[in-house]
């Protein structure tokens, strides 16, 4: 998609004015460049220090620079933003200089701008993530290489709720298994699942730019080349049933709809895991799944993020722990 | 250590939204933050304000690791809650819109002064106060 940029240099007083006009002009997204949000930063925590020489911010005055998708016909709207903004005054709003530039939005820099920051990760002691464009070596022979170029889709693999993720189906997999990747992505934990030994994989995501991302990355991974990828709605459109494992690696808003589901599709004593749990959503998770009728295994917990273990009873479970006594 | 912050980014997006599109792409890609990594645990930390433009300031440090602030919703967004409008004026020196009173002016300046880059309570309502009548708002007494 194609995108404008509106930059509007004005003062830190007419900043929330501004914002909305562009907002009400269909700008998608506000970006502002304050001089005074930098004077009067909240640092996180006192160890953060801020280089004065070389952070880059509005020296003076501030910038609200409005982001516009291609649908939205800029100029049409943008003799009505400059007139609003020379309105300003009236209201009691210094603005000065209001001054108002638009350009079109290059894509390719952002979007790749990152890469140079992403580099090989040993995940586990037998997973390795390694960008696409890195010629990374193995440093012991049991090295297991998860190749990746996550492009615009979620899962570069270092982000700790794939790392959870990761850490459960280690824990899971004995071999041989069939699995469901709900919310794929890149396609990571298909890689994964399969370097672990997983047998068949059916992968889904609800984004047609995932999908197609996840095609490319599995073909850069000669042992997941045989998973299938496709669109569906979490599971609304997937048919096997009576699965070995499923797995999610979303957010809890959206593992909640997908409880009954996997349920539906897990075979008796399979496994659920999920992840992407942010802390004060857990117990809402946990009560969600019990109330299912999952039995929760496992909480895997780093910093801020959660993962659940939980699996769905066997037909004779209850029996077969009371047997065992 | 220290953790030297190297780049601060300043945004207003839809709460438990975001993507790597504009403005969130643009601006982190260009810090070196994984794109993807902010906007799971952005859309994950403001998934009960659904439906809500919410500023937020990443602070990006040297090694690329970031975190960030979620900030009061944009006064423009307040002052419409308060007045019950979706819209601001298409024409707000002539075609009002809205009222809202000097009581709400004020309290939602109280309410965003630790947000808003104002010296005192009274700079925050002249800012909230024309941003309503840059809408179309009338402010009563």
């Amino acid at each position: 998609m194609e995108w404008t940029q509106v930059d509007v240099l004005t003062t830190s007083e007419a900043v929330e004015a501004i914002a909305n006009i562009l907002t009400e002009q269909g700008a998608s997204g506000i970006q502002i460049d304050d001089s005074q949000d930098i004077q009067n930063y909240q640092k996180a925590d006192e160890t953060v220090v801020i280089d004065w020489d070389e952070i880059k911010y509005q020296q003076t005055g501030a910038k609200v620079i409005g982001y516009f998708p291609q649908d939205v016909f800029v100029t049409e709207a943008l003799p009505v933003i400059e007139n609003k903004i020379k309105q300003l005054a009236e209201f009691g709003l210094a603005y000065a200089p209001g001054t108002v530039k638009v350009k079109a939005l290059a894509d390719d820099h952002w979007a790749t701008a990152w890469k140079k920051y992403y580099r090989p990760v040993r995940l586990t002691r037998h997973l390795t993530i390694v960008p696409a464009w890195d010629d990374y070596q193995k440093v012991q022979t049991q090295e297991q290489l998860i190749v990746l170029d996550p492009g615009m889709a979620f899962g570069t693999g270092t982000h700790p709720t794939t790392r959870l993720m990761i850490e459960a189906l280690t824990i899971i997999v004995r071999g041989s298994e069939t699995m469901l990747d709900v919310g794929t992505g890149s396609g990571v934990l298909s890689i994964a699942a399969k370097h672990l030994g997983v047998k068949q994989i059916t992968a889904t995501d609800i984004d047609q730019v995932a999908v197609d991302k996840a095609k490319e990355n599995l073909a850069l991974n000669p042992i997941a080349q045989d998973v299938t990828v496709k669109v569906s709605d979490l599971l609304a459109d997937v048919e096997q049933t009576n699965v070995d494992l499923i797995v999610a690696n979303i957010l809890a808003e959206v593992i909640v709809p997908l409880i009954p589901q996997a349920w539906a599709k897990l075979r008796p004593g399979g496994h659920f895991l999920t992840s992407g749990i942010i802390a004060d959503k857990l117990d809402l998770i946990i009560e969600q799944q019990t109330k299912q009728g999952f039995i929760v295994d496992q909480q895997l917990k780093i910093g801020d993020w959660c993962g659940l273990i939980a699996h769905k009873p066997a037909v004779n479970e209850s029996n077969q722990f009371t047997a065992q006594g | 250590m220290a953790k030297k912050v190297v780049t601060v980014v300043k945004l207003q997006i839809p709460a438990a939204k975001a993507t790597p599109a504009p403005p969130v792409g643009p601006a982190l890609g260009q810090a070196g933050i994984n794109i993807m990594g902010f906007a799971k645990e952005f859309n994950a930390r403001t998934a009960d304000q659904a439906g809500m433009i919410i500023p937020v300031v990443i602070s990006v440090y040297e090694d690329r690791s970031f975190d960030f602030i979620t900030k009061t919703p944009p006064a423009a967004v307040l002052l419409k809650k308060a007045a019950g409008v979706e819209k601001g004026s298409g024409e707000p020196n002539t075609k009002k819109v809205a009222t809202v009173t000097k009581a709400q002016v004020k309290e939602i300046a109280e309410t965003k002064m630790q947000d808003l880059n104002a010296a005192s309570v009274e700079a925050a309502m002249r800012m909230v106060e024309g941003t309503a009548r840059s809408m179309g708002f009338v402010v009563e007494d």
